[in-house]
């Protein structure tokens, strides 16, 4: 057992909770974007996580603990089995829902009808989400120094 | 009498201190997938690993690799994680703990060896 790996398991974590937050952040700073460079108001944005694959030492353990890969719970279809050590984010993708449309003709991004279309972003939403990731960053960097104390307490073995 | 550097206790110490790491690195991977979709909480049966330990240490067997399972009785949330927050920080704060026991007694193992070792009194 590497103690050093899980720190670099809860950093990515850390990472990864960051870009979350990251993104709730764009997501209300741009609640009344109208203009985007790809056209039309901004789309809001959400962060996939994904587990990462298994190392192959807890790999060999499954399988030695099981006999066969297909008893565990599957995270999906393609790494059925296998422990994920980690997290990353797999994409962040747009939220296709349909903008919200406000009534004002004078707005120079108005359409012939006079309605301007706006994101669809909720700021409380955003705060619950925003939330989640403050607590699992939390919760990673008190892992982090869980792990920091193993390790210094590791080497005092070696002290006399 | 032979007198041998590892004594049974400090074989056992060192599986023991194998398997608290191993708990903790389980711990982090499921505190690190806290918020991934699909996630099935990871781990392992502490006092089954270290009984079968303290028989491979009497028996000369090489350590083997823990059982990981999935953590049945918990909580699934809507998408399908069931990672608990307080469930994890219990289980690092122990594995924490475990490790911390282990590395005492392995210290006063090695200071009952230096004594001898000192024992002219030099």
């Amino acid at each position: 057992m590497n103690l050093f790996g899980m720190m670099d398991t809860s950093g990515g974590a850390m990472q990864a909770e960051r870009m979350r937050a990251e993104v709730v952040a764009a997501n209300m700073a741009n609640a009344e974007t109208t203009r985007t460079a790809s056209g039309g108001p901004y789309r809001r944005q959400h962060v996939v996580f994904a587990a990462n694959q298994g190392d192959p030492g807890f790999l060999d353990s499954l399988a030695s603990a099981t006999g066969s890969s297909g008893t565990l719970p599957a995270l999906n279809a393609s790494n059925a089995g296998s422990v994920a050590p980690g997290v990353h984010i797999s994409a962040v993708v747009e939220d296709q829902s349909a903008p919200l449309k406000r009534y004002d003709p004078g707005h120079p991004d108005a359409g012939q009808d006079g309605y301007v279309s706006y994101p669809d972003i909720n700021p409380l939403t955003e705060m619950v989400d925003l939330m989640g990731a403050t607590r699992a960053y939390g919760l990673n960097s008190s892992a982090v120094q869980a792990e920091k104390g193993m390790i210094t307490s590791s080497l005092e073995i070696v002290k006399t | 009498m032979d007198m041998q550097i590892e004594t049974r206790l400090s074989c056992q110490l060192e599986r023991y201190l194998d398997l608290a790491a191993g708990q903790a690195k389980l711990t982090a991977a499921n505190m690190a997938n806290i918020d991934t979709p699909g996630y099935r909480a990871m781990g392992m049966d502490f006092e089954a690993e270290m009984r079968d330990a303290m028989n491979g240490v009497d028996q000369g067997r090489a350590p083997r690799r823990p059982h990981i399972k999935a953590v049945d009785g918990l909580i699934a949330r809507p998408d399908g994680n069931n990672v608990s927050m307080d469930r994890e920080s219990m289980n690092l704060a122990e594995a924490q703990l475990k490790f911390k026991v282990g590395v005492a007694l392995l210290r006063v193992q090695n200071q009952n060896l230096l004594d001898a070792i000192h024992a002219d009194g030099k």
